[in-house]
């Protein structure tokens, strides 16, 4: 038992994942891990051949007819789009500086793209629509979500060509993107949130006036919650080189872990209050919490 | 009160002490720098820190810091004095106290500073707790047994009741020497105490470093018995003689040499002459500030030999040594007999006249050391040669057979002759009778005569000055006088001028000398009269003929001795038949010594030792056959000159010489008002217990 619950928690270990060599076989091996392990019988019959389609329905649209299946089976079937999925999602991944930062062998980002790569291998295998866009100060790139077979690959591709740089203005971007998206759906922040909170906070209400689902995954490396360091130390800030500052971490220890802690707890009690699913995730946690959460706010 | 250190090389420890203080200075020098996103919140967590909080960072180094210096200074082993302290607290100990009684002592707070001190000393002795052990060690020790380590305090003080001032200086680089030898044995602490008046004159000369062994450790205190004030302080730097001899019926006159140490005038200091224990004059004379004044003394010896004399300064509280011993060897008036070969009726165309007068130009009996008496060459054979000190033959025609073996074991015996020669001179007799003839007396054999025309007359040329005869011929004046004569005859030698005494211009020796067993020939080849030379109405002829009759009975002349100092070996030399033989001497205080005479070159030498008490020593020597001794039968020690000066040493400059021991310096008055000592090392041990289990509760409250 204890052996196999070391293989399971190696499954999502971000260290063992991060020596995976693309995105897709990370994320694969984290949902096809997961669901092995949680919703086994629904990976049954899943196939790249397979497709779906429905009967035919009065008030359907003559030109949505598969007229090969009609064909084949001699009944009407309608080919299901896109358009019929129940879910829109949005992964906006925080690509700044900040998160090139990692004190036990994996990044933030490194651990954010995984994270979201994985979320949408899952959300496109459930037949959901899924986009990504990814940002530092600005919106570099942006995949619109879509639910056809194939476009996890697009996501990917594009996750992996971002290098973490560059300021952060996720406030801005989200107000940016809030713009771009015309129909509600989910959207889903990766981000360390160190930027200004209060206009990240604003962004993330504006997509719920918007009537979208939002879910935060805030990624924090272990080290910036302990504060793990000895002796003197000179800090440089990831993003403004200017921001420097020398430190004996013995000495402000307890107070930087209750500032941080402060810091979470604001963004967690604002999150709830705006009706937005928080989840503090560290970089040493196994990632299949991450998307178990999620799937529990999928039902 | 004071604080010292048992074991003060560990106070090097307090180094230490700054190593919490480099640790967080290299610390803050070997600084990491790390990128990190979250500074904003270290830059607010920053912020929050109060003041009180950095506070207590510091407060926490601090008392690390103040740890380690605690436990370094508990290593040190504190002790906390207040008075003079007497025995260390800390354990058995061991205390060997050098007691200065030196003769600066005497005068030391008026009189009463030796006194005080064995008070001291006896305090001291009094505190010793049942294991302590303690030695008296004197800078002057009256006697040569050794002292020791002694647990009877009853029996120390006794001791130290019978301690008296020494009458020479203090030698300290020799007590302390003692004082660590007896200190090397095994005691939980030791300790060196000197009581002393720090007399500059005896503290000058030592110094602790040049000792062979010390130990440095061993703690030094030392309890100064001098007043801020001090009393007038002269003594006598010197006597010496003014005039030539020292000669019975004749003047002598000393002068003595008075040197005021203080930087007060001193007026109206009587002081005294006495001779054989007799007052002989007295002079009042005043010292200026820092000055010298001579006093003149003048007095008439009426019997040869010794004689014992002194020199009192007399004043209300004067300090310093105030009788100089000095001693007088009179000689008595030395007998000539002089034979005139060529007697005249009248007196100045004698061949004797310019000798004698020469010898007494004055002719009272009082005013010459001389007393010649002329003879006819007849009369020669009769006189009892041994009561003359010196012969002198003048022109001579030949000696008689009868006379020339009394003549020859007269010279041996130690008689001087004096050869002056003449027209009357037969030399082959001379040669015959007084060279071929052994024993030789003769200097030279005598060849022919030369007479010179008066227009050739032969210059005196060279002049041995390095001879004793001629020694008085360095002076310009007697030697161009001498240089001035003419010579129109004399008889050539077979001697070369090169070793005559006075040759002429063309090399012919003028004067030669011949040594015979103790006695001593001089041969003149000329006159002793205008005859042949006009020699004898020069300037030089007084001084040359006194000189020669001098130097022919032996050189003895009347002298001043004052001796040696206190301490200081006396030499005595002696001719070689005393080899083997002892010495007696008996010192003031009457007792009595012998010194065994060993060789040393060609006589017999030995040296006395144990001149340690000021006065008039008295020696005596064995009867040695055909060996007169040449011995002083009294001399004179005193004490050592700058011994009186009172001036005494700087603080700094004592602990500067004691150095590398720690030595602490301490009042004698300081010491009357008692102390005691506390060892610090249990409050210390608390404080540290305290301190480390503050520090340890500090840090787990601040960042546990």
């Amino acid at each position: 038992m204890a052996a196999m619950a070391e293989g399971e928690r190696s499954y999502f270990d971000p260290l063992v994942l991060a020596r995976l060599s693309s995105l897709y076989l990370k994320a694969r091996w984290v949902v096809e891990g997961m669901m092995s392990g949680i919703h086994r019988s629904r990976s049954k019959g899943f196939s790249v051949e397979f497709e779906e389609h429905r009967e035919y329905s009065p008030g359907d649209e003559i030109r949505r007819i598969d007229w090969k299946a009609l064909g084949k089976f001699d009944r009407y079937f309608i080919k299901e789009t896109e358009d019929e999925t129940n879910l829109r999602a949005t992964l906006l991944l925080d690509g700044s500086a900040s998160m090139d930062y990692g004190s036990n062998g994996i990044t933030k980002f490194d651990y954010a793209s995984i994270l979201t790569a994985s979320l949408a291998y899952l959300i496109l295998k459930q037949q959901d629509a899924a986009g990504v866009a990814t940002f530092s100060d600005r919106i570099d790139s942006f995949i619109p979500p879509r639910a056809k077979r194939g476009y996890v690959f697009e996501i990917l591709r594009a996750l992996e060509s971002h290098r973490p740089s560059g300021d952060t203005n996720t406030g801005k971007i989200l107000q940016e993107i809030a713009g771009k998206m015309k129909r509600r759906g989910l959207v889903v922040l990766v981000s360390d949130l160190l930027d200004d909170t209060e206009e990240i906070l604003k962004g993330l209400r504006l997509f719920r006036f918007s009537g979208h689902d939002v879910i935060v995954f805030h990624i924090m490396d272990s080290a910036e919650i302990e504060l793990p360091f000895d002796g003197n130390i000179l800090f440089e800030d990831s993003e403004e080189p200017n921001l420097k500052v020398t430190a004996d971490p013995q000495t402000i220890r307890q107070v930087y872990r209750g500032v941080v802690e402060e810091f979470i707890d604001h963004v967690r009690k604002e999150c709830h209050a705006g009706m937005i699913d928080y989840q503090l995730i560290s970089t040493s946690t196994p990632l299949d919490r991450a998307l178990v959460s999620y799937l529990g706010w999928r039902g | 009160m004071s604080l010292f250190f048992l074991n003060p090389a560990y106070l090097f420890g307090l180094l230490a002490a700054s190593a919490p203080v480099i640790i967080h200075l290299l610390n803050r020098r070997r600084i990491k720098r790390i990128r990190f996103p979250a500074v904003k919140f270290l830059l607010l967590s920053q912020k929050r820190i109060s003041r009180t909080k950095r506070l207590r960072h510091w407060f926490l180094l601090a008392l690390r810091t103040f740890a380690i210096l605690v436990l370094v200074l508990l290593l040190a082993r504190p002790i906390f004095q207040t008075g003079a302290g007497l025995f260390a607290s800390g354990g058995p100990s061991s205390v060997a106290l050098v007691l200065d009684n030196s003769l600066s002592m005497t005068w030391s707070r008026d009189g009463e500073g030796f006194k005080q001190a064995k008070d001291a000393a006896a305090r001291l002795f009094a505190a010793m707790s049942a294991g302590d052990r303690a030695a008296l060690v004197a800078t002057n020790p009256p006697t040569k047994e050794p002292p020791r380590l002694k647990r009877e305090k009853e029996v120390l003080l006794r001791e130290l009741e019978g301690a008296k001032i020494g009458d020479g200086s203090a030698d300290f680089a020799a007590a302390l020497a003692r004082a660590y030898e007896l200190l090397r044995e095994p005691a939980a602490e030791k300790e060196i105490w000197v009581v002393t008046d720090a007399a500059l004159t005896d503290w000058d000369r030592f110094n602790l470093a040049g000792l062979k062994q010390y130990d440095p450790a061993v703690p030094v205190k030392v309890i100064k018995v001098s007043a801020k004030e001090q009393p007038p302080n002269a003594a006598v730097r010197e006597i010496r003689l003014r005039g030539q001899d020292v000669n019975v019926g004749l003047p002598t006159e000393i002068q003595a040499v008075i040197t005021n140490f203080g930087a007060s005038e001193i007026k109206d200091v009587l002081v005294q002459l006495r001779v054989d224990d007799q007052a002989k004059e007295q002079k009042l004379v005043s010292l200026a500030p820092r000055g010298e004044v001579e006093a003149n003394f003048q007095f008439v010896l009426a019997r040869p030999g010794s004689h014992t004399a002194s020199i009192t300064l007399k004043k209300d509280r004067l300090a310093g040594n105030t009788v100089t011993n000095f001693t007088l060897e009179a000689e008595d008036k030395i007998k000539v007999l002089i034979v005139d070969g060529d007697p005249q009726t009248s007196l100045v165309s004698s061949e004797t006249f310019f000798f004698t007068r020469a010898l007494n130009p004055e002719g009272a009996a009082t005013a010459s050391p001389f007393v010649a008496t002329v003879l006819l060459p007849e009369g020669l054979a009769s006189a009892p040669l041994e009561s003359y000190q010196a012969i002198v033959l003048c022109n001579v025609a030949a000696i008689s057979d009868a006379v020339v073996p009394r003549l020859k074991e007269y010279v041996r015996r130690g008689g001087g002759l004096l050869i002056f020669l003449g027209d009357r001179v037969q030399a082959e007799d001379y040669n015959r009778k007084l060279y071929d003839a052994a024993p030789s007396i003769l200097p030279a054999r005598l060849k022919d005569k030369r007479i010179v025309s008066a227009s050739a007359l032969e210059k005196v040329e060279r002049i041995d000055t390095k001879h004793p005869v001629l020694a008085s011929f360095s002076d310009p004046i007697l030697l161009e006088s001498l240089k001035s004569s003419r010579v129109a005859g004399y008889y050539r030698t077979d001697a070369s001028g090169a070793s005559a005494l006075i040759a002429l211009g063309n090399g012919d020796a003028l004067a030669l000398e011949k040594k015979f067993g103790s006695g001593r020939v001089i041969l003149f080849s000329t006159t002793a009269d205008r005859d042949w030379s006009d020699l004898p109405v020069k300037t030089a002829y007084l001084p040359l003929a006194q000189s020669l009759v001098s130097y022919l009975q032996g050189g003895n002349k009347g002298a001043l001795d004052t001796g040696v100092a206190v301490g200081e070996p006396k030499k005595f030399t002696l001719p070689p038949a005393y080899v083997g033989k002892s010495l007696k001497i008996v010192r003031p205080d009457q007792r009595e010594r012998e010194v065994a005479l060993a060789a040393e070159g060609d006589h017999a030498a030995s040296a006395f030792n144990e001149n340690d008490v000021a006065g008039i020593y008295r020696v005596s020597a064995p009867l040695a056959a055909n060996a007169p001794a040449a011995l002083a039968p009294v001399y004179p020690v005193n004490p050592p000159f700058l011994e009186s000066r009172l001036e005494a040493i700087s603080d700094a400059e004592l602990a500067a010489r004691l150095r590398p021991a720690r030595a602490e310096i301490v009042s004698i008055d300081a010491l009357a008002k008692g102390g005691s000592r506390s060892d610090l090392a249990l409050p210390l041990l608390l404080v540290l217990i305290v301190t480390l289990v503050s520090e340890g509760w500090l840090a787990q409250r601040f960042y546990g």
